[in-house]
C-alpha cells in the first residue's frame, strides 16, 4: 500500500491535473493507484472521495457565475445516480482483475475524449444581452454570458443524454471515477449544451453520482478512513489550487499531455492483468 | 406558478448566495476534518476521517434538498418532484446497502 504523505500528495497533483484538464483527479488518480499494487476494489472508494472533495472545492465559484444548470443536472441525475448504486453493489463480486480492465477501459475513453476538439454550437443574440446569465425555471433551458454577449441556450435529446448519463454511473460505481468526462461531452455533443455550462454542471452532479457510490461502498465498509482522509484532504486541495491557476496555462496542451498520458496508462492496465 | 419557456422574472445570479456561503462553509470544514483525520492520534482520527465521508455524502444531498424546496415555494413542481424523486433512489441506495 501507498504510504499516506505519498497518497497525499499523489491526491494534490492529481486533483490539480484533473482540474485543469477538465478530466477530474480520480480518473487519474484511480488507474495510478492500481499499477501502484492497491487492489481496484479498495482504490475504487478513494476514486470517489477524490471526485465529491474536487467538486465541492469547485462547487462554490461555478455556483457565483451562474454557469451551473441545477434543473438540467438533477434531471441527468436521475439515471446516473440509480445506475452508480446498482454498480457499486455489483462491484463487490466482481473479480479485482475484471475492475481492472473496467478501469483501462475508463482511461481510454477518457484519453480519446481528452483528444476530442469541441466546437462552438451556440451564438450570442443581442436580443438577450437584457438577460442575466441563469436557468429559466420551469425548463432545460437558460442563458449564460459567452463570446459576443449573452447566450441563450435549449437542452435537446433529453432522452439520449438520460441514458448516456446512466453510462456515466455505470462507470463512477464500478471504477470509482467521475463521469465528468462521460457527461459533460454528452451534454454538449447529444444535447446542444453550451460548454461552459455543460462542464460547470457536469462538476455538480460529478459530487451526487459520486455520494450516491460512497453511500454503497461505506455500507459494504470498503471505506479505509484513513487513506480518505488523506486523498478528501489532497482532492480540496487540488481542486482549489486548479481552479486558481487556471487562466495561466494553457488548458489545451495540458488537456492533450493528459489525454496521451491516460491513453499510455490505459496500455500498461491492460498489460498488467 | 413561474413563466414556462422563457427567463424567469428575477433570475439574478446573486440569488443563490445562500447556498454559496453553505458551500464555502462545507469546504473548510470538510478540510478541517481532512486534516483532522489525518494528524489526529487513534479514535479521534477515526472520527474525523468518517465525518469527512459523510460530509462528501451529506452536502450535495442538501444542496438537491435544498433546491427540492426552493421550487416547491417557486411552484416549480415538476423540477421539485424530480430533485425529490433523485433524493428517494440515493435513501433506497442507502438502506439496501446497509
Amino acid at each position: 500500500m501507498i504510504s499516506v504523505p505519498s497518497l497525499v500528495l499523489l491526491a494534490v497533483a492529481t486533483a490539480t491535473a484533473g482540474t485543469l484538464g477538465g478530466f477530474g483527479g480520480a480518473v487519474l488518480l484511480v488507474p495510478i493507484l492500481v499499477l501502484s499494487g492497491v487492489e481496484p476494489s479498495v482504490a475504487a472508494p478513494l476514486g470517489l472521495v477524490s471526485v465529491a472533495a474536487g467538486s465541492l472545492a469547485a462547487a462554490p465559484s461555478q455556483l457565483a457565475n451562474g454557469l451551473v444548470h441545477h434543473r438540467l443536472g438533477i434531471t441527468m441525475e436521475i439515471t446516473a445516480s440509480a445506475a452508480a448504486i446498482t454498480a457499486a453493489m455489483a462491484s463487490a463480486h466482481v473479480p479485482g482483475a475484471a475492475l481492472q480492465v473496467v478501469l483501462a477501459l475508463v482511461a481510454l475513453a477518457a484519453g480519446l475524449v481528452g483528444l476530442s476538439h469541441a466546437e462552438m454550437r451556440n451564438v450570442a443574440m443581442p436580443e438577450f444581452s437584457g438577460e442575466p446569465p441563469a436557468e429559466w425555471p420551469g425548463t432545460l433551458d437558460g442563458a449564460y454570458v459567452g463570446p459576443g454577449g449573452v447566450i441563450p441556450y435549449r437542452a435537446r435529446h433529453v432522452g439520449p443524454g438520460l441514458v448516456a448519463m446512466a453510462v456515466a454511473g455505470v462507470v463512477t460505481g464500478l471504477s470509482g471515477v467521475g463521469g465528468g468526462f462521460v457527461k459533460t461531452p454528452a451534454m454538449r455533443e447529444l444535447m446542444y449544451i453550451p460548454m461552459k455550462v455543460a462542464a460547470a454542471t457536469s462538476t455538480f452532479t460529478v459530487a451526487v453520482t459520486a455520494a450516491s457510490a460512497l453511500v454503497v461502498v461505506a455500507g459494504q465498509g470498503r471505506i479505509v478512513v484513513h487513506d480518505a482522509a488523506a486523498v478528501g484532504l489532497g482532492g480540496l486541495v487540488g481542486g482549489i489550487v486548479g481552479s486558481r491557476i487556471q487562466d495561466r496555462i494553457s488548458p489545451a496542451r495540458l488537456r492533450r499531455a493528459l489525454a496521451i498520458t491516460l491513453i499510455l496508462v490505459a496500455v500498461v492496465l491492460v498489460v498488467q492483468v | 406558478m413561474p413563466e414556462v419557456g422563457g427567463p424567469g422574472p428575477h433570475p439574478l445570479v446573486g440569488r443563490q448566495r445562500h447556498l454559496v456561503v453553505f458551500l464555502r462553509a462545507s469546504t473548510i470544514v470538510a478540510f478541517v476534518l481532512a486534516v483532522g483525520g489525518l494528524i489526529l492520534p487513534g479514535r479521534a482520527g477515526t472520527v474525523a476521517g468518517t465525518l469527512l465521508v459523510a460530509t462528501l455524502i451529506g452536502v450535495p444531498l442538501v444542496r438537491v434538498a435544498w433546491l427540492c424546496l426552493r421550487w416547491i415555494r417557486r411552484g416549480d413542481v415538476r423540477f421539485a418532484l424530480t430533485a425529490g424523486g433523485l433524493l428517494a433512489i440515493v435513501a433506497v441506495g442507502a438502506l439496501t446497502a446497509l
